[in-house]
């Protein structure tokens, strides 16, 4: 069993060494459009943290004060409940509020231990029956003037740009990366192709002394996994440097106070580095098991 | 050992390899398949070794029926089948001893069982002490003498052999043909196609003779014609 984990590895090794033009090739272009996949997750993320609390058609939200009393707080529902002008709100208690603010800022623990549930003030997320910017801004200044309301808080014309910016950036990443990891896949499966081509003498032999499929077959799948997973590990470091240079930019950047949101926590940094990898080894898996089960037929 | 009924194979463009093909082959017999080029031999061969699939008929080889055979079942037929070719097949970047362990390695066996069985193979058809060369350094008969190393290597029931001698001169053949007559002896059946008028009236063995795909001779201690 050894011996033969030894024969593949060995093998595999051969291969890549002969063929390393092309292998060089194949890695490169995993790498570039995992990279592409990745650096679009991030957007993504970045922007829906961002812009968290405007989700879904809301456009302004009531805080009301952390002690307002339930007279107070009946009186709002009482409103939104009546209204026309509302068609839909979402109430978000304390321990919801808390929840959210430990996750939108799971990058700065000292900003999370200076707060209490206690202390978040629970909110009213409106969905307006017509949307319209002036309209929005009347309801809000009318809410505003309601006691027991801390302030009110409009989706400005930022957070829609935002939202706007973001979902054309991330989806034309997403374009580019699919249209190239498809491209990686068709490269995996030539370079494995002239693998097979320039042991096709061996493979010969090996079909007709007895040599299963599989066995034939494993080294070049392997191969074209290396190349997957080899492109995806370069694909990594790359989306470190978004996450600290890119995203970092526009968090630290004044100009718009919003992107300072646009932060995206190592740990989902790390999930996605998973993902990458995860998409590289199937990448490599199913480019090479293509060239295999079509060259290399008993 | 090996059972052809009523066996025909078809090319494309209506080329008959063979047709309506009968024959039977004993445990431990040696056979000739004769006839011109195009006559079926080499069609014969590769039917018994499941490179071809009979268009009709049966064909039954070491107590498998082959048109039934799943394709997943055919590495393990060939490991019963030695097969030797006319150009040899050794790997160029491979040394003789390196050729020979390859048949055994690509088929799962052990280390020690290499270690053991390629010395004592070379040393059967005389090859020991050029165990470390490569294919290139080797004369026509020495590059056979591996091809026979490699295919016999795993003691396989039957061996086929397709013009073994087509590239050697008579008296590197001669040769060729005791180490066959040898492994021959000792239980193995040899079907061997071949153009080799002088081989087959020397050894007087069983011989097939083919036309256009017909069986059309079939004689115990046969001569070429």
């Amino acid at each position: 069993m050894l011996y033969r984990l030894w024969y593949y590895v060995r093998e595999t090794l051969v291969s890549l060494w002969r063929n390393l033009s092309l292998t060089l090739a194949a890695i490169l272009t995993v790498a570039i459009s995992l990279s592409l996949v990745g650096a679009s997750l991030l957007i993504r993320e970045g922007a829906a943290r961002a812009t968290a609390q405007f989700q879904e058609g809301v456009e302004f939200i009531v805080f009301m004060v952390a002690d307002a009393s339930p007279e107070q707080d009946a009186a709002i529902r009482n409103v939104l409940d009546s209204s026309p002008a509302v068609s839909g709100y979402t109430y978000v208690d304390k321990a919801a509020a808390y929840e959210e603010f430990q996750r939108l800022f799971a990058d700065k623990p000292e900003l999370i231990e200076s707060v209490t549930p206690a202390v978040m003030p629970p909110s009213y997320r409106i969905v307006p029956a017509n949307p319209d910017a002036g309209n929005v801004a009347e309801m809000a200044r009318q809410f505003g003037e309601q006691p027991g309301v801390k302030e009110v808080a409009t989706a400005t014309e930022a957070i829609r740009q935002i939202e706007d910016f973001s979902t054309r950036v991330s989806q034309a990443l997403l374009v580019a990366a699919v249209v190239l990891v498809g491209v990686s896949t068709l490269l995996i499966l030539n370079t494995v192709f002239t693998a097979i081509g320039a042991r096709r003498q061996e493979i010969e032999v090996m079909k007709l002394v007895g040599a299963t499929n599989w066995f034939i077959r494993i080294p070049f799948m392997l191969e074209g996994t290396i190349h997957g997973l080899a492109g995806a590990a370069l694909a990594i470091p790359a989306l470190f440097v978004v996450d600290s240079q890119v995203l970092a930019y526009f968090q630290e950047s004044d100009a718009v106070p919003l992107f300072r949101g646009f932060a995206v926590p190592d740990g989902f940094v790390w999930d996605t580095s998973i993902w990458l990898l995860v998409i590289g080894g199937l990448v490599g898996m199913i480019g090479s098991a293509m060239a295999v089960t079509r060259f290399t037929d008993v | 050992m090996i059972k052809l009924e009523g066996v025909s194979k078809i090319f494309k463009g209506d080329v008959v390899a063979l047709k309506n093909a009968t024959a039977e082959i004993q445990r431990g017999e040696f056979v000739f398949l004769v006839g011109p080029s195009g006559s079926g031999k080499s069609t014969f061969i590769r039917l018994l070794n499941r490179e071809e699939v009979a268009d009709e008929g049966r064909i039954m080889v070491a107590g498998k029926d082959l048109g039934s055979l799943s394709s997943w079942k055919v590495p393990y037929l060939r490991r019963n089948i030695g097969y030797i070719f006319q150009d040899y097949k050794l790997l160029p970047k491979k040394t003789v001893y390196e050729n020979v362990a390859f048949g055994l390695e690509v088929i799962g066996r052990p280390r020690q069982v290499i270690r053991q069985q390629v010395p004592a193979i070379l040393e059967l058809v005389g090859l020991a002490r050029k165990a470390e060369r490569l294919p290139d350094e080797l004369s026509g008969g020495e590059k056979q003498r591996v091809s026979i190393a490699r295919a016999f290597v795993n003691r396989p029931m039957i061996l086929l052999a397709d013009e073994p001698t087509g590239n050697l001169d008579p008296g590197t053949s001669v040769g060729i043909m005791r180490l066959l007559d040898r492994i021959n002896r000792s239980g193995t059946t040899v079907v061997m196609a071949t153009h080799d008028r002088g081989v087959v009236d020397t050894m007087r063995r069983r011989v097939i003779e083919l036309d256009r795909g017909v069986i059309t001779r079939d004689e115990s201690r046969g001569v070429y014609e």
